[in-house]
């Protein structure tokens, strides 16, 4: 690992970008997340949790089993916008916002 | 942190409000700054909100203005601690039925004289700005002034200059009393007593234990918001939907209107959650295929009366107080006001109306 190596693939969050919010003092996962957009993607965390853990433990000298896991909420995952609508449906038009991330 | 007990002001809170008042301290080298959180910064609701930067149809009209005399100084906020992702997008607040369109020119009549740029736009001139709302709208309140911020960064901008302005910090440290001697405030924390000459209340929804520390009553309340996140999406909503919704520069749409008396409760409830989704819909319908990413909720702190808590209290020299809603659109404003009446005793655009002494029954 090395100070551009990707913890989060889904926000693109590097090594670097973790260790300046951990110089602040972040002590939970969730400290980090919000600062960095660590976990935030389609994942929630999936993917980076364990990595950005382990960093804290090691750098604040607190055992792995005394962070605190990333607050969960629903969906566990993904769900269209349309299936939380319970029984009464809308019609919707063509869609322009499903072609790809934002910014390509 | 450094191991320095006195400080010439101690700010409690390490929000948005009391990191806007530590900038522009620390900014006019005041140098012994202190702010001292319970928590880690965004733990609590800096970092659960929408973000909006919102100006009209605020009540009173004079509240408007003066969330508007805020608006106008994210621009020069956003050059001096860097990119915040502040966009002054213009806000939209449609209405879909007549009952709501005659409030609409009442508040549109009002507030222009009070000096607020606000307008009404037709139907047509909705969908022009926005073309995939809604075809049932009937029209909307506009006003160029509105916009939004990135609460997450705004956080770590202040923070990070505040350091280099030479504020200290002190994280995951809670207050557990606060006493007064010999004209000075002794602050008990967790990690220790620090002294100060001036002491700052900005605790957001924990203001209100705070005050009973020096017998101060805090009239607050505690308002839960919910929000839903979509996935990354194209850019699309052009300007922040007042009462619903907004797209992130970085492409997720968040939408949430809700405002519950649940206490310090943020779990997400499915019948909020739905109530939520369905009102994302009927004001976006293509929203209906985009997948959501997650939900999340806020505590909001809303004082009793629904405006700012601003300003000295009287019954304790060297004490101030900010706690309010809103506290996003308000932070370059109270950091700007609050920083002057600590260093000047005066400020620049009168706080009087904010006074907490408003809410004391005794005549006096």
């Amino acid at each position: 690992m090395n100070k551009e190596t990707i913890i989060c693939p889904c926000e693109d969050v590097t090594l670097s970008d973790l260790e300046s919010v951990l110089s602040l003092g972040a002590e939970t996962f969730d400290d980090v997340k919000r600062f960095t957009r660590c976990g935030m993607g389609p994942c929630q965390a999936k993917a980076c949790f364990y990595q950005v853990s382990k960093m804290i433990s090691e750098q604040k000298q607190i055992p792995l089993s005394k962070i605190p896991y990333t607050h969960m909420r629903l969906p566990l995952r993904m769900v269209p916008l349309e299936s939380l609508l319970g029984e009464e449906k809308e019609k919707s038009g063509k869609i322009p916002i499903s072609e790809g991330h934002a910014n390509e | 942190m450094n191991n320095q007990r006195e400080y010439e002001v101690i700010i409690i809170g390490a929000g948005v409000v009391g990191n806007g008042i530590a900038y522009h301290l620390s900014e006019k080298k005041q140098k012994n700054v202190l702010v001292i959180d319970k928590g880690f910064p965004l733990s609590g609701t800096s970092g659960a909100t929408q973000a909006w930067v919102w100006v009209h149809g605020k009540k009173p009209d004079s509240y408007a203005y003066f969330t508007k005399c805020s608006a106008e100084l994210y621009p020069e906020l956003q050059r001096k601690i860097g990119d915040i992702e502040y966009a002054r997008t213009g806000g939209i607040e449609p209405f879909f039925s007549v009952e709501e369109m005659e409030e609409a020119e009442k508040m549109v009549q009002s507030q222009s004289k009070a000096g607020i740029p606000v307008e009404l736009l037709s139907r047509e001139e909705v969908l022009k700005k926005e073309p995939y709302f809604s075809r049932r709208v009937l029209g909307a309140t506009y006003s160029p002034v509105d916009g939004n911020v990135n609460p997450f960064k705004l956080l770590e901008k202040y923070i990070k200059a505040n350091r280099l302005q030479g504020v200290t910090f002190s994280f995951y440290n809670k207050v557990i009393g606060i006493d007064q001697t010999a004209g000075k405030f002794v602050v008990h924390t967790q990690k220790g007593k620090f002294t100060a000459e001036k002491l700052v209340l900005a605790g957001g929804l924990w203001t209100k234990e705070l005050g009973a520390f020096l017998h101060i009553s805090v009239p607050i309340e505690k308002v839960r918001g919910q929000i839903i996140v979509t996935e990354p999406l194209k850019p699309f909503i052009h300007h922040t939907i007042g009462g619903m919704m907004r797209q992130m520069q970085c492409g997720p749409v968040l939408i949430g209107y809700s405002m519950e008396k649940v206490g310090y409760d943020r779990r997400s409830t499915l019948d909020i959650i739905q109530e939520t989704a369905k009102f994302g819909i009927q004001y976006y319908p293509d929203l209906a295929k985009a997948n959501v990413v997650r939900c999340f909720s806020g505590i909001r702190v809303v004082p009793e009366d629904g405006i700012p808590i601003l300003g000295k209290v009287p019954q304790v020299d060297g004490l101030y107080i900010a706690v309010t809603h809103s506290g996003v659109t308000l932070s370059p404003l109270i950091g700007t006001l609050m920083s002057e009446l600590i260093m000047e005793d005066t400020t620049s655009i009168s706080i009087k109306d904010y006074n907490i002494s408003r809410f004391s029954k005794q005549p006096v």
